[in-house]
């Protein structure tokens, strides 16, 4: 049995770190002081995506239908390989069309001297007639855990995953993270239907490792089941390790291939989401699979409310 | 087809045959001037505005940037025509530079007869990036709708689908000794006619069939609120990703879906945070 636990953190303060993640790198630093020296060996961390809590409808391929409420303030329950990644995809196409979801899915940048950061919540003004002039939307942060292979490591205690600090300037107070939700998900005991039979695209969510100084990694080729039709984008990245910095090189995330081993595409899946390639245990190499005909853009979904 | 006649028309006689990529230019005058489209004139001092655009560009180029239907207010305390920018949170541009009354932003937008020049000066005005697309979602552009339209409908007269269409990003070239200009613009090498939808300081985009070899991605099977999809599958990185201002404008693009409020994004944060002041 693979279990991940999946954590949930509200932002408390301004956070000044990498803008696409908290990485899978940072989150580890964060919680490797608070642990012993057996689930620091153990421990995998995946990348933290930013989520506002707003009202949400849940894309059609979620086991849930129709309107969720306040969506990205708690982890709804997983039954599906999809329901995975309801807070994987930054451009939160779950967000309401009736609100201004591309306000509410927008970082504030505040100013520090010379530094930005992104602000942990959003005032919006409301009209004069109504009782309180302001509403605000806050921002979580959405990771999940697993172990290589000594699973009586999870669940992590709730008082070791409350106030993390990640990013620039953590030992001044900011990128604060408290905890608000977790809960554990059975890899195996999913709903994979969606993805049998069927061609399927592969999203990739974090960025994919190439190369990296880090002493001793490998190099890695650009998986042969990836079916890229053009030039695959690359994003140099770092990852810090105290006063280490090593320089990778990565295939960025965000992009979408085909993919061409439907053979094996529950246990692809699986692995995509325990991720691969060098520095997976610090979120790199998260991918998602999909099927060919429901495009990411609901829209242009085949058959779902897409016109030609 | 019609052909654009190559002369100012006089204002007291209504043209009789506008050029579509003209028309384009005009198509949404009424909203420049706070008129409902029911309320639209079909002639503004001599020019014919208001016009329908050809091949379903403009339904098209709204289909980028809003939901379809029936319109939803989406922030009811801001029921106006200026656009809000979510960069700052306020209006684009204090309401007070540009009095509803002064029709010479509105000349300078529509009175030409040359595409080529109303192209050119969309895509450098500060006048028409303060209003939005609709009042209904305020936070949506203009101008951006307006250069969409005109991509679009070029690439169709040319004989393009809209799913053979490519969003390619290219530098946008040192800057003018001008400055950022409609004339400059038209000098410009990197900027393409109707094709180019943003010419900013930190990269050019261009709606266009014909991607060569630039880094581009495809827009997809049909037009939706799609940019955030489109900008993450681009093959190249169209700024430099190093720098930690353009990285953290990189992570906001792949967060919005609409078109016009991504490019109007663009602009507003090269001209908050551009200077380089802070990091």
């Amino acid at each position: 049995m693979i279990q991940i636990q999946q954590v949930l953190f509200e932002l408390e303060t301004d956070y000044q770190g990498h803008p696409y993640h908290v990485t899978g790198n940072a989150l580890y630093n964060a919680l490797a002081r608070r642990v012993d020296a057996r689930t620091r060996k153990q421990l995998h961390v995946s990348h933290g995506v930013f989520v506002p809590g707003e009202h949400g409808e849940y894309p059609s391929a979620h086991s849930d239908v129709g309107y969720g409420g306040v969506l990205g303030k708690s982890l709804p329950e997983v039954e599906n390989y999809a329901d995975l990644f309801l807070f994987r995809d930054a451009a939160r196409r779950w967000l309401l069309d009736s609100r201004p979801r591309d306000a509410h899915n927008t970082h504030d940048v505040t100013r520090h001297g010379d530094r930005l950061s992104f602000a942990p919540r959003c005032w919006f003004g409301r009209p004069p007639e109504v009782r309180n002039s302001r509403r605000s939307v806050q921002w979580f942060v959405q990771c999940y855990l697993h172990c290589g292979r000594d699973d009586a490591v999870l669940p992590l205690d709730e008082e070791v995953l409350d106030g993390l600090r990640v990013g620039a300037a953590r030992n001044y107070g900011l990128g604060e993270l408290s905890l608000k939700d977790t809960q554990l998900v059975e890899l195996d005991e999913l709903d994979y239907s969606g993805i049998k039979d069927t061609a399927l695209q592969l999203e990739l969510v974090s960025p994919f490792v190439l190369s990296s100084e880090y002493p001793s990694a490998d190099d890695q080729n650009v998986p042969w089941w990836w079916d890229a039709d053009g030039e695959l984008r690359r994003r140099e990245t770092r990852l810090v390790n105290g006063d280490e910095v090593h320089t990778l090189a990565t295939v960025d995330h965000g992009q979408v291939v085909a993919f061409t081993g439907e053979d094996a595409a529950v246990r692809t899946a699986k692995n995509g989401v325990l991720r691969v390639g060098t520095h997976s245990r610090f979120g790199f190499g998260e991918f998602r699979l999909r099927p060919t005909g429901s495009d990411r853009v609901p829209e242009r979904a085949v058959g779902v409310g897409g016109e030609a | 087809m019609t052909s654009g006649a190559p002369f100012e028309s006089p204002r007291d006689a209504p043209e009789l045959d506008v050029d579509p990529l003209v028309a384009v230019f005009r198509h949404d005058v009424h909203k420049l001037r706070g008129r409902s489209h029911d309320a639209a004139q079909e002639v503004f001092r001599g020019a014919r505005v208001n016009e329908a655009v050809p091949l379903g560009a403009d339904g098209d180029a709204a289909r980028l940037s809003r939901p379809k239907g029936a319109p939803d207010e989406t922030v009811a305390n801001h029921r106006s025509p200026r656009r809000l920018s979510l960069v700052t949170g306020t209006t684009a541009v204090a309401s007070d530079r540009i009095p509803a009354s002064d029709d010479a932003p509105l000349d300078w937008l529509v009175l030409s007869t040359d595409p080529d020049v109303l192209h050119s000066r969309w895509l450098t005005s500060e006048a028409a990036a303060t209003f939005n697309e609709s009042v209904y979602y305020p936070y949506t552009s203009l101008r951006f709708h307006t250069l969409l339209v005109a991509a679009l409908l070029d690439n169709y007269r040319a004989g393009h689908d809209f799913a053979d269409l490519h969003l390619v990003a290219t530098p946008s070239g040192p800057m003018p000794n001008e400055g950022w200009t409609a004339a400059a613009a038209r000098e410009s090498e990197v900027v393409e006619t109707f094709r180019t939808v943003l010419w900013s300081p930190v990269c050019a985009l261009h709606v266009t069939g014909d991607p060569g070899d630039r880094a581009s991605a495809p827009l997809g099977s049909c037009p939706a609120r799609s940019f955030a999809d489109v900008w993450s599958r681009l093959s190249a990185h169209p700024f430099d990703a190093g720098d930690r201002r353009w990285r953290r404008l990189d992570a906001q693009l792949r967060r919005v879906r609409s078109w016009s409020t991504a490019l109007a994004y663009i602009e507003d944060y090269v001209a908050v945070y551009g200077d380089g002041g802070a990091r």
